[in-house]
């Protein structure tokens, strides 16, 4: 059996889950605790993945990174190119999975007593020791979840991936788009043993999650 | 040496005050919503007041016409929060440490082992604050406070989240650990008492203003006017009409009686005859007269008058009377003119129980002006 779409999934997932993180966390973060102009709107645009069908984010990603799109040929210009490429998948998985590590955090940030943030801006910390020492330690279960939610979302991600980057066997084939495959290949045991491998997968996080949280701080 | 002049606007509410004290403890005594707390917020830096300017010690931490308003960073505040917010993921020597993160670590360590040593709390360097009793959260938050050798301590509502006893007793040792480590402190509170048990001057606040500024025991014997008699909680608040007043005395006419007050000679307040003016007797300085020694005799009794006992309350150790004054027209207080209180022991010697009906009187020392 041929294993390259669990291995590309997981690389693509993990490389996603990474990248919402280091966007998605400082996202949450100004959410949370900041006012500025255009707030509304990137709290609206936030939740956008969410509520869209896949395909038709796909086809606007598509639109953009696509040769003649704007993010394509600026790419183009540096020789490189993303659509129909695996890094194209690991965009897919970032849109359709970011909203849901945002939401986590935020809420998790803003459960965050303010007076312990103004309790350590009076003993001297900086904004940036007030979130690694304070806000983080006290949120990092909702940041844990979002995380591990967004990863099996990016796992499991189909209609975006499948508009951006194609279903090309051994170059951006994922492990949804290749169960779909096998089944309109009628080859049912392949399909049911990747289904196992991505039930196995979430299953084991799911498991380490729940231990995970039942640590206090 | 604190000085505060400030304004900050809210919409419904504005905080506009102006005090100073001299390196001690300053009590900001005032009801709930008053702008005590928000004053201090504005101390620490953690709100930006709209105008004004603030100094502590020769430090100016913000100055709008100068444009200065330094960080809470560098105001290096010890500020106690109402709710404590002792950091939950941390243990009280991490707790005590947090605001000596940019001293080298042995010395960090001296640090907060000496806070904790003196603040009680050794033994307890490895517990986390939901392992503590309202008491050791507090000496922690205190110790966490103190431990940055604060310019000035911050204190809001210190006290208000321990139940009663403790409270008391906390009370007397959190004046000791202000005295013992000499560190100038601004309390928050609504509690008379408490402010006058903690701070030697106490700053009254009313509606996001001062009413009064003064050093506690004239606080306690010369409220500034009849606001700040009500906030202190003062019993037997009264309005007559003077007689005369002169710089060392001062005659009222209350419910069909002339009552002779001592007038301030310092404050040099003399209302003219026939104006309105407020006073106050507090309830135990009233004295019944007792009926076995002869009749009562003006010469002796000072600002003699006679009623009769409408209502009585028993506190336990003491009683509190409502007399109403055998006079025609309204009483003064609804039902009755004087609230009279006395012990327990007083009570039964008496034997007010049955005896109804009383001759009082009052030193003129224990009727105070209150200036409009």
């Amino acid at each position: 059996m041929d294993l390259f779409p669990v291995w590309l999934s997981l690389r693509v997932s993990l490389t996603a889950t990474a990248l919402t993180l280091v966007v998605g966390v400082p996202l949450a973060w100004l959410l949370a605790r900041r006012r500025f102009p255009g707030r509304n709107l990137l709290e609206a645009a936030v939740v956008l993945p969410l509520v869209l069908p896949p395909t038709v984010l796909g086809y606007y990603l598509l639109l953009a990174v696509g040769r003649r799109g704007p993010v394509g040929q600026a790419l183009a210009s540096v020789g490189l190119e993303l659509a129909f490429t695996w890094g194209a998948a690991v965009l897919a998985a970032c849109v359709g999975s970011i909203a849901l590590v945002i939401k986590s955090a935020q809420a998790g940030f803003e459960t965050v007593d303010r007076q312990l943030e103004q309790a350590a801006r009076t003993l001297g910390r900086s904004e940036w020791s007030v979130f690694w020492r304070v806000t983080l330690p006290l949120a990092w279960r909702s940041v844990l979840a979002g995380t591990v939610l967004a990863f099996c979302r990016a796992l499991g991600e189909f209609g975006i991936t499948l508009m951006v980057a194609g279903n090309i066997p051994g170059r951006t084939q994922t492990l949804p788009l290749a169960i779909y495959d096998r089944v309109q290949a009628a080859q049912m045991d392949e399909a049911n043993a990747l289904a196992l491998v991505a039930v196995g997968i979430v299953g084991v996080l799911l498991f380490v999650l729940g231990r995970l949280a039942r640590l206090r701080y | 040496m604190v000085s505060v002049e400030i304004t900050k606007r809210y919409p419904g509410f504005t905080l506009a005050v102006r005090w100073s004290a001299e390196k001690s403890v300053v009590g900001l005594f005032g009801p709930s919503g008053a702008g005590k707390t928000l004053t201090l917020q504005c101390l620490a830096g953690l709100i930006r007041p709209d105008a004004g300017r603030i100094a502590v010690g020769d430090r100016v931490f913000f100055d709008a016409a100068a444009g200065v308003d330094l960080p809470p960073q560098a105001r290096r505040l010890g500020y106690v929060f109402q709710g404590l917010a002792l950091f939950p993921h941390l243990t009280v020597a991490k707790n005590v440490a947090f605001g000596l993160a940019d001293r080298p670590s042995r010395e960090r360590a001296r640090r907060t082992a000496e806070v904790i040593e003196r603040l009680g709390l050794a033994g307890l360097e490895h517990r986390y604050p939901r392992e503590l009793s309202g008491g050791q959260r507090q000496r922690v938050a205190l110790g966490r406070a103190l431990a940055i050798d604060p310019a000035l301590l911050l204190l809001d509502e210190p006290l208000s989240a321990l139940d009663a006893p403790l409270r008391l007793a906390l009370r007397d040792e959190l004046r000791e650990i202000l005295t013992g480590w000499g560190t100038a402190a601004v309390v928050v509170t609504h509690d008379f008492t408490e402010a006058y048990r903690l701070a030697d001057r106490i700053v009254v606040y009313e509606g996001g203003r001062v009413i009064q500024s003064a050093p506690r025991a004239e606080l306690l014997w010369q409220p500034a006017s009849e606001a700040v008699a009500r906030i202190m909680g003062l019993r037997n608040i009264l309005r007559g009409t003077v007689v005369k007043a002169m710089p060392d005395r001062i005659q009222i006419g209350w419910r069909g009686q002339t009552l002779e007050a001592v007038n301030s000679p310092t404050r040099s307040y003399l209302p003219p005859p026939g104006s309105p003016i407020a006073f106050f007797i507090r309830p135990e300085y009233v004295r019944l007269i007792r009926k076995d020694r002869g009749a009562p005799d003006p010469l002796h009794h000072m600002n003699l008058m006679r009623g009769r006992l409408v209502g009585e309350a028993d506190f336990g150790t003491v009683w509190s009377l409502r007399l109403r004054l055998e006079e025609p027209g309204e009483p003064a207080q609804g039902d009755w003119d004087l609230e009279v209180e006395v012990p327990q022991l007083v009570y039964q010697i008496l034997e007010i129980e049955r005896d109804r009906r009383w001759d009082l009187s009052v030193h003129r020392g224990s009727i105070h002006v209150l200036p409009s």
